[in-house]
């Protein structure tokens, strides 16, 4: 998926003082900072802290970046960073836990992330997934390819269209149409 | 409405036609916009199974108010206005103070000068041709002859020491100066119109 000009644009803004533009960064990876540093931190409450403390240090330094790279890139090193910065750190308050910085990268966090997570919270992930999945199945069969070559096999507009033998803008169209009639039903489950 | 959510949707795949710039703005000015936003996002984690265990909606606020919390002090002064963009009534506070001191004491040097120049130079004369002129003023009254009843002081010239006599000392300008003392005292509330003549005349008639 490229998102280089939507990101590029949020990043100058929240450079240029919008922090506006930063809580869009924040809800956009929010859940594959989480994620990443699940594999680092079982505890739920801990990885919540941990992500948050990732993002604030990535607006804080938000300045130092220059674009050399894409956006999340940045972001991961920051947010892997501070998640073996805390076992670092917690290592040394319990000398009984002990654990390998290098080791943690490679954890399967979901597990530990299962154990701590609300009910209600691990709730509505599944009704969730069980109402995207639900609408996708009921689409019509154009609406579900656009959407998840675009989605699943992260295609380019271009490609899909050569993939479904359409013009670009059949495949705009398409995916939006997806978006929407998914939304649709996804939108009363988190108002 | 619906032009806006296409280009949403555009706006979430990078496309070229998503017009990012102008999209942006009316995402951040519409907040129902950014929850469709979010849940296009969410709709793409879902199928590409990212989404994590437990959803927490409010994440983000968190985040955001922690960051307005710990660096709000550092955005108000990184976000401070140079002086060239603030109001004209705040550059015109920030120098008045200065300029109305400035102003003041040019006030008060231009008040002292002007007051100066008339004690310096009295119709158009100098110091020295002030003197000099009150020189012959009294030269000129010292040449004058005594006429008439008028009796001038240049009358009494000193004899000798503290020894003065009156070149004129008829008995009427002796009654009119004892006249004038005694109508003096009278009027007087203390000796000391008195004392002087007294002390000379004390003096004088011990010698």
């Amino acid at each position: 998926m490229g998102t280089n000009l939507l990101d590029a644009e949020l990043v100058k803004r929240v450079q240029s003082g919008d922090t506006a533009a930063f809580d869009i960064l924040v809800q956009k990876y929010q859940h594959k900072v989480i994620n990443l540093v699940g594999r680092f931190v079982s505890d739920q409450s801990e990885c919540q802290d941990i992500a948050q403390d990732a993002f604030i240090k990535s607006f804080k330094a938000i300045n130092s970046f220059r674009g050399d790279s894409q956006f999340y890139t940045w972001l991961y090193r920051i947010a892997a960073n501070t998640a073996k910065n805390y076992l670092a750190s917690r290592a040394r308050k319990s000398p009984g836990y002990t654990v390998d910085v290098e080791d943690a990268e490679h954890f399967e966090g979901e597990s530990g992330l299962k154990e701590y997570a609300t009910p209600e919270n691990q709730l509505l992930t599944e009704e969730i997934k069980r109402t995207v999945f639900g609408a996708i199945e009921r689409l019509p069969e154009d609406l579900k390819s656009a959407i998840t070559l675009r989605e699943l096999d992260g295609l380019s507009y271009e490609e899909i269209a050569q993939v479904m033998d359409c013009p670009i803008g059949t495949v705009r169209s398409r995916i939006f149409r997806a978006r929407d009639v998914i939304d649709k039903e996804l939108r009363p489950l988190l108002e | 409405m619906k032009q806006k959510d296409e280009k949403l949707s555009l706006l979430l795949d990078d496309d070229h036609e998503a017009e990012v710039g102008a999209v942006l703005d009316e995402v951040i000015a519409d907040v129902n916009l950014q929850y469709r936003m979010r849940r296009y996002q969410m709709i793409g984690e879902a199928m590409r199974n990212e989404l994590p265990h437990a959803i927490d909606i409010a994440f983000h606020d968190e985040v955001m108010a922690r960051i307005r919390a710990e660096t709000g002090a550092s955005t108000q002064q990184a976000s401070r206005e140079p002086d060239s963009v603030r109001p004209p009534s705040l550059i015109a506070r920030s120098w008045f103070r200065p300029l109305a001191g400035l102003a003041v004491a040019a006030s008060v040097a231009v008040v002292t000068v002007a007051l100066w120049q008339p004690l310096q130079i009295r119709d158009g004369l100098s110091n020295d041709a002030l003197v000099s002129a009150d020189e012959q003023k009294i030269q000129q009254l010292a040449g004058q002859q005594i006429t008439g009843g008028a009796v001038p002081v240049s009358t009494r010239v000193r004899d000798s020491g503290t020894h003065w006599k009156m070149e004129n000392g008829s008995p009427v300008l002796q009654q009119k100066l004892n006249a004038y003392l005694v109508n003096h005292t009278e009027y007087s509330n203390s000796m000391q119109g008195l004392i002087p003549q007294a002390r000379v005349a004390g003096f004088d008639a011990q010698q």
